[in-house]
């Protein structure tokens, strides 16, 4: 009886308008980053959307005290601080790490300060942080749909090229790839994609969005396109998962998404573990 | 008479604040083997990569095919396609998870924008004939990250000659390679100068190899010391030049080959 009263309960939280918002917005927001997040951590950029996700509280803050819709302001943010990290760090000799840590906590603390100004703020620190399922509006939807439409074509347009840049970059330039376009392009990609995920996911936790999803396909797979497709696969399924736990057991989002990534990671490592133990088991 | 492939005309290439190569000229024709020698730090990379615009240039011009080299690095299509280029320490992330047919594919491709399945047929009889080439054809499946340094050599040869090719641009690439694996690999060479009419430029260490192998040397140390056919660009006079005194002398006493 309890779990179809349950089940009820869920069947009702889906006629709900957030709640159908939400999950679009998952399946949207979770494909796209699951897509760039397989080139992401082949490239070792995880930690700059992991830098780029804090930054963007400062985004968010200045939205606020000017009086404009977060949504408004996140993306444009987001780019211009992608593209100000690059020209940084092509310009500068310190190592990226070091230069992204700078530029992480500088923007957090700001945007902490300003934050304490915006005194009535009604969703409180605590949904930007952590992400706010409510927070997902048609106009979000609207943003995720066409920059996934922008993100497929452009990486499957471009698939080999991506791949030889991600390989070996002078290989690539060899070839004629032009390489900072390309890159400047990724990240800019990159950088829409963290900015469309962050009210659903907060700013603390977007990058494990992107990163979780890409490690637990790097486990499964055999080839490099059923990688990328496998990736893409996964970080829709959990962002929708997560929606659904985060609305029925009534969680903040973020947190829920990234639980349900974290489970599909040790899936994936036990099959490995479970697999390779049998080929071994089998071979003698 | 032989089509000029190559065309380096006063070349000086910058390397932090300092000149790195400076003044090269040379060409090179079609169906020949030319190598590259000179110390460590002769600038011997550097001006591969010149070459190839993977390093600005300070002056002088590069023309291949006819095509020259302008300043952004930027070659036609057609040229591009026309290279194959073997880096040193070929340095790659062994996580990623790309198999060797991949790889190779890559190579056959032309790199603009195209839906990721064209052209698939003739990219999988391309990948599978040029893996036959370096006797490599059951490696195609695996992924690079379970190679071994030599397998890793054979397959990245490959992807060198998935697609037909008029230049042939090798920085040390035997290194890693066994005993017949690199007989094997000059074989592969000669074949393809040959038959095929490929201008190779290899950086070689290798003098013995260089005089066996090679049409044409290009002594290098920051500037060009010499160049011309192995009996003559390898003579202790000019072996003196590039290296240094000091070298000629230990050559003579500890090489067996007296052939100097």
């Amino acid at each position: 009886m309890a779990i179809q009263t349950e089940l009820l309960r869920l069947v009702e939280l889906f006629q709900f308008p957030f709640m159908q918002r939400a999950v679009i917005g998952g399946v949207l927001t979770g494909l796209m980053g699951g897509m760039l997040g397989s080139f992401t951590i082949l490239r070792q950029l995880s930690f700059f959307s992991d830098a780029l996700g804090h930054s963007a509280l400062l985004g968010i803050s200045i939205g606020l005290l000017l009086g404009l819709n977060p949504s408004v302001i996140l993306l444009p943010f987001a780019v211009c601080f992608a593209l100000g990290v690059t020209y940084l760090l092509e310009r500068t000799q310190l190592w990226t790490d070091a230069l992204l840590n700078i530029i992480y906590s500088s923007s957090l603390a700001i945007a902490i300060i300003a934050l304490s100004f915006v005194g009535q703020y009604k969703g409180g620190i605590n949904n930007l942080l952590f992400g706010d399922i409510l927070a997902v509006q048609t106009l979000d939807l609207v943003f995720s749909g066409a920059l996934l439409i922008i993100c497929t074509l452009f990486i499957g347009l471009t698939l080999r090229t991506q791949m030889l840049l991600t390989l070996n970059e002078p290989l690539a330039i060899a070839r004629g790839v032009s390489v900072s376009l390309h890159r400047t392009t990724f990240i800019v990609l990159l950088s829409l994609v963290v900015g469309v995920s962050i009210k659903a996911i907060g700013v603390l936790l977007v990058s494990a969005f992107v990163v979780i999803p890409a490690c637990a396909a790097r486990l499964l797979s055999r080839n490099f396109s059923s990688y990328v497709l496998i990736s893409s696969g996964l970080g829709g399924l959990s962002a929708v998962l997560g929606m659904v736990l985060s609305a029925s057991l009534n969680l903040p989002s973020g947190p829920s998404i990234v639980t349900i990534q974290l489970m599909i990671f040790l899936a994936a490592l036990s099959w490995l573990r479970l697999s390779r133990f049998s080929k071994r088991t089998s071979a003698r | 008479m032989s089509k000029i492939i190559l065309g380096v005309e006063g070349l000086t290439v910058y390397r932090e604040n300092r000149a790195a190569v400076q003044d090269v000229s040379f060409c090179l024709e079609a169906g020949t083997d030319m190598a590259i020698i000179g110390p460590n730090g002769a600038g011997k990379s550097t001006l591969i990569q010149a070459i190839l615009g993977i390093l600005p240039r300070k002056t002088g011009s590069i023309k291949i095919l006819g095509y020259a080299l302008n300043q952004k690095g930027h070659f036609p299509a057609p040229v591009r396609d026309a290279i194959a280029y073997l880096p040193q320490n070929f340095w790659f992330d062994r996580h990623i998870p790309i198999t060797v047919e991949e790889l190779v594919g890559l190579g056959w491709e032309r790199l603009g924008w195209q839906l990721p399945w064209s052209g698939y047929k003739a990219r999988r009889l391309a990948v599978g004939q040029a893996l036959a080439q370096v006797d490599g054809i059951h490696l195609k499946k695996q992924l690079i990250s379970g190679l071994s340094g030599g397998e890793t050599k054979r397959v990245l040869l490959a992807y060198c000659l998935v697609r037909p090719r008029r230049l042939l641009i090798l920085d040390e690439a035997p290194a890693g390679l066994d005993g017949r694996g690199e007989s094997d690999f000059y074989q592969l060479l000669e074949q393809l100068k040959r038959e095929q009419n490929w201008a190779i430029l290899q950086i070689s260490h290798d003098l013995e190899m260089v005089r066996r192998q090679c049409d044409r040397v290009l002594c290098l140390n920051r500037t060009l010391r010499c160049q011309g056919v192995p009996e003559v660009a390898l003579s202790p006079h000019n072996l003196a030049e590039a290296y240094g005194a000091e070298f000629v002398r230990y050559r003579h006493s500890h090489s067996p080959h007296k052939s100097w």
